[in-house]
């Protein structure tokens, strides 16, 4: 009993999470339990070696050093479920620093010799111990955050992990049991429904009538249409409840032999659900979502499809997709709905007077999207020749940019803010006028021109003249070179967003207002590596915009990014999926998706995860910080 | 009832004499090897009732061996179970008949012991029971030195000790008010448990009031502190 006690608590903390039942009853077997008050000294630097690598059942332990002058250097702070000990365990030298309860703390000991037997026999526990704790156990992580899908095979995944209520139709035609079998029938056309669900003199469901019944019962047998209904509808009426994965519903279907169940919430009729709704479930495809956009023609008929975007991310989340994938497909998504509209807008102004080309800007430039987004857009078209064609276009654009954002907030896409939006005139111009704001910022890199530069320069071409995008990157690219000063001013900015580490429960969380106790992801996980990665592409001339791809770009290229981009890579995904997974769960509950998260609601893994994330973080702005030197002000 | 307190007094006054008693002195507290347990018994009727299971957990100072407990229930060999004590521990008499009778389950505990010195909450009551029952098992003895963490609590209580005590001194209230978890299931094991992450968090309350040695605290350890007479008038229902 106490040691299944053991076994549940270290199924949660890595790297025993990774062992399997039989050697973590072992070790369960043979772990003691410490109690320390705080302040209690629990190893000494200089002391013996540690005979136990200790667990933290709960409270927290300072690391901590005195060096040769006497100062105390701080290593580290450890929270419930981290480890200590393990160093001096392996040395032959002793113990190296001192490790001090900073509040009551419980310890579950593992003894020298069991943990040695583990190392020796587990590779996994060893990699968790021995090598980069980000990129050998990340796909661990990812496992865990979408570990209940692992008992589902791949392909009916979904069969097990949706519910009947999240795809059945809402809305439940019925008509009495008097009405001809003619009456339903035009009632089933008129609301393009193949289900007719009749109800009793009580009000009851007695019976549906299908397209199935129809043909058979009808049509084949030449009976009356003006017979009543009841005569030929199917009966029993089988139920699944609402709350039943749709597996459920797949089995009952089969075993009856029917296409069509009634689905019952609360003891009420709720909607039915169909056996062409199970072949969408499990043909959903972002392929058919995208078909499904180019069919609109108007922009009316768009906003509804749009809607249903963020459908899409939850069935990704579900399919164990990582976070790079998800923004991928939902940029292509958006890219495609972004087209639609132009086309519409080129369709209701006529043909433009000039070549142009539509950019996306920001976290729509680097395909970092997840859920729908702000509009941050703007509009490059070619230098018009003299004034008369100068006033034409820009009057033409300017019209014709107004229209898509109006038509991008009926598909729920919120205006810009700040105004980055090609509807605004600043934002809307010819290629020269582009390129000279470029020069601007790079030559004077005021406050307000540095943080345009992070928007503005991770623009990526939606539509349109490709190639004006084209010149103004190659614009932007040559004005850079050797262009230190501009590059030490982001350096600047970078390196003043310092991750939240070396903090008591790893993590320096808002300190007041709605989200106190609250950790931003997006501010200090995404950002620091989005600008960093950004900065190195602008000191190579890297054309790429999305965080990932100019990593890929960079190696082989720059030497930070040659040694750190598979590090940087996983803990990029790793956060983005966090931060998804967090949104998607905000949307589902009907709240406004946001940025913050309680790091007391995370595994043990996945702190764990985000605090070496934020190490590595400090890390690559300690060697930005190196390489900017005489920059850093 | 009072009989039952003047016998526990006079069996631990015997053993405190015996000059045979496991060697233990010079030890610190730190240092030495611990049999935290509890009993359950059908009452507290040292004549007709009996004990009913048995665990404990061990430790070596204040390191619990979670891995090194004994745990098991018995046949009491008394059939005066009372309905109300078939409720506190979930265990009915014809699920006990079918247990290994008392004696055998009582050296397995003196098996398990060893020369450790034994810890108990209110532990005069347990201590009775198994000198009650030391009779069925001839030719072994029960030398054992006891420590009563309900009088290290009382003790610590009248020095004025920082950490504040609940006033009735019942285990499953000074847990929850040190931070131990307590768990509904009332099983002996578990309450061995229990009262041995509250002995490991007495001593170093102890250490402050400057007891260190094995000596100092079996002294203000003693069971014969008034821990029984507590348990009665309390209401304590631990051991029914």
């Amino acid at each position: 009993m106490l040691v299944e006690d053991v076994m549940d608590f270290l199924r949660q903390v890595p790297p025993f999470q990774f062992l399997d039942g039989k050697d973590l009853k072992a070790i369960a077997g043979k772990v003691s339990l410490e109690f320390y008050p705080k302040d209690a000294l629990i190893l000494r630097q200089k002391g013996p070696a540690s005979l136990y690598l200790r667990i933290i059942k709960k409270g927290g332990v300072k690391v901590y050093r005195i060096s040769d002058s006497g100062e105390e250097v701080l290593i580290d702070y450890r929270g419930e479920g981290d480890v200590f000990g393990l160093l001096s365990l392996m040395g032959e030298d002793g113990q190296k620093s001192n490790v001090v309860a900073v509040e009551d703390t419980i310890c579950y000991l593992v003894k020298k010799d069991d943990v040695m037997k583990l190392i020796e026999t587990n590779p996994l526990f060893t990699e968790y111990f021995f090598k980069s704790h980000m990129t050998r156990y990340i796909d661990k992580t990812y496992d865990e955050m979408h570990g209940r899908n692992v008992l589902a095979g791949s392909g009916d995944k979904l069969l097990f992990t949706t519910r009947v209520e999240e795809i059945a139709a809402r809305e439940v035609a019925t008509a009495t049991e008097d009405v001809s079998i003619q009456e339903a029938a035009m009632l089933m056309t008129a609301r393009k429904i193949s289900s007719l669900v009749i109800l009793d003199g009580n009000g009851l469901p007695a019976g549906i009538v299908t397209d199935r019944d129809l043909r058979e019962k009808v049509v084949a047998r030449g009976r009356d249409v003006d017979e009543p209904v009841k005569n030929v509808m199917s009966l029993p009426l089988v139920r699944v409840d609402s709350k039943d994965f749709c597996f459920e519903a797949v089995l009952k279907m089969i075993k009856y032999n029917i296409h069509h169940l009634l689905v019952i919430r609360d003891g009420e009729l709720q909607g039915v659900i169909t056996n062409h709704d199970l072949m969408i479930l499990q043909g959903t495809s972002p392929l058919s979502f995208a078909k499904d956009i180019e069919n609109q023609i108007t922009v009316e008929g768009l906003a509804p499809v749009a809607g249903k975007i963020n459908n899409i991310v939850g069935l990704l989340l579900k399919d164990g997709a990582k976070a790079s994938s998800i923004a991928k497909v939902i940029s292509e998504i958006n890219d495609r709905l972004v087209r639609k509209v132009l086309g519409m807008a080129e369709r209701k102004f006529g043909r433009p007077p000039l070549p142009y080309c539509w950019i996306a800007l920001g976290s729509e430039g680097r395909k970092e999207q997840t859920f729908k987004t702000d509009q941050d857009n703007a509009l490059i078209y070619a230098d018009p020749q003299g004034e008369n064609e100068a006033l034409e276009a820009g009057e033409y654009f300017r019209q014709f940019a107004v229209f898509v954002r109006e038509a991008l907030l009926k598909c729920c896409f919120p205006p810009c803010p700040a105004g980055f939006m090609a509807s605004n005139p600043e934002w809307n111009q010819p290629l020269r006028t582009w390129k000279k704001y470029f020069t601007d910022w790079v030559s004077t890199p005021t406050a307000e021109a540095v943080l345009k530069s992070l928007i503005f320069f991770d623009f990526r071409p939606i539509y349109g003249d490709m190639a004006l995008a084209g010149q103004l990157r190659d614009h932007l690219v040559s004005i850079l070179q050797d262009e230190m000063v501009f590059l030490g001013f982001l350096a600047n900015k970078i390196i003043r967003n310092r991750p939240p580490i070396g903090f008591m429960k790893s993590f320096v969380v808002e300190k007041s207002g709605e989200h106190k106790d609250e950790l931003n992801l997006k501010l200090k996980g995404i950002a620091p590596i989005v600008d960093a990665v950004r900065l190195f592409a602008l000191e190579k001339g890297v054309a790429e915009t999305s965080t990932l791809e100019r990593m890929e770009a960079l190696r082989g290229k720059h030497t930070i990014v040659e040694e750190y981009a598979e590090e940087l890579e996983h803990a990029f995904e790793f956060i983005m999926l966090l931060r998804i997974t967090h949104q998607y769960g905000q949307i589902k509950a009907g709240k406004q998706p946001d940025n913050f998260i309680n790091p007391d609601n995370l595994s043990n893994l996945q702190k764990k995860t985000i605090k070496d994330a934020f190490s590595l973080i400090s890390r690559i702005q300690d060697l930005i910080i190196e390489r900017y030197k005489a920059l850093i002000l | 009832m009072r009989a039952v307190g003047k016998k526990i007094i006079m069996f631990r006054k015997k053993k405190a004499a015996d000059a045979n008693a496991p060697a233990i002195h010079g030890l610190s507290v730190t240092e030495a090897r611990y049999t935290v347990f509890d009993t359950e018994l059908t009452g507290l009727d040292e004549k007709k009732d009996g004990i009913i299971s048995m665990g404990a957990v061990k430790m070596t100072g204040g390191r619990i061996e979670l891995g090194e407990t004994f745990n098991m229930l018995a046949n009491p060999g008394t059939n005066h179970m009372k309905p109300g004590s078939v409720i506190v521990h979930g265990i009915t008499p014809s699920e006990l008949a079918e247990k290994p009778p008392i004696g055998q389950v009582l050296s397995g505990f003196l098996d398990f012991c060893g020369g450790d010195i034994v810890v108990g909450h209110m532990v005069s009551i347990d201590l009775a029971f198994i000198g009650k029952e030391m009779k069925r098992l001839p030719g072994r003895e029960f030398r054992n030195r006891a420590v009563d963490t309900f009088s290290l609590v009382e003790w610590l209580r009248k020095r004025g000790c920082r950490t504040g005590f609940p006033v009735s001194g019942k285990l499953h209230e000074l847990a929850r008010c040190l931070g131990i978890a307590v768990r509904q299931a009332h099983d002996a094991l578990m309450d061995a448990f229990i009262t041995a992450q509250l002995f490991q968090r007495l001593i170093p309350l102890l250490a402050e009031e400057g007891v260190g040695d094995i000596e100092g605290l079996l002294r203000i350890g003693d069971p014969d502190k008034g821990g029984e007479r507590h348990r009665f008038f309390s209401g304590e229902i631990g051991n029914f």
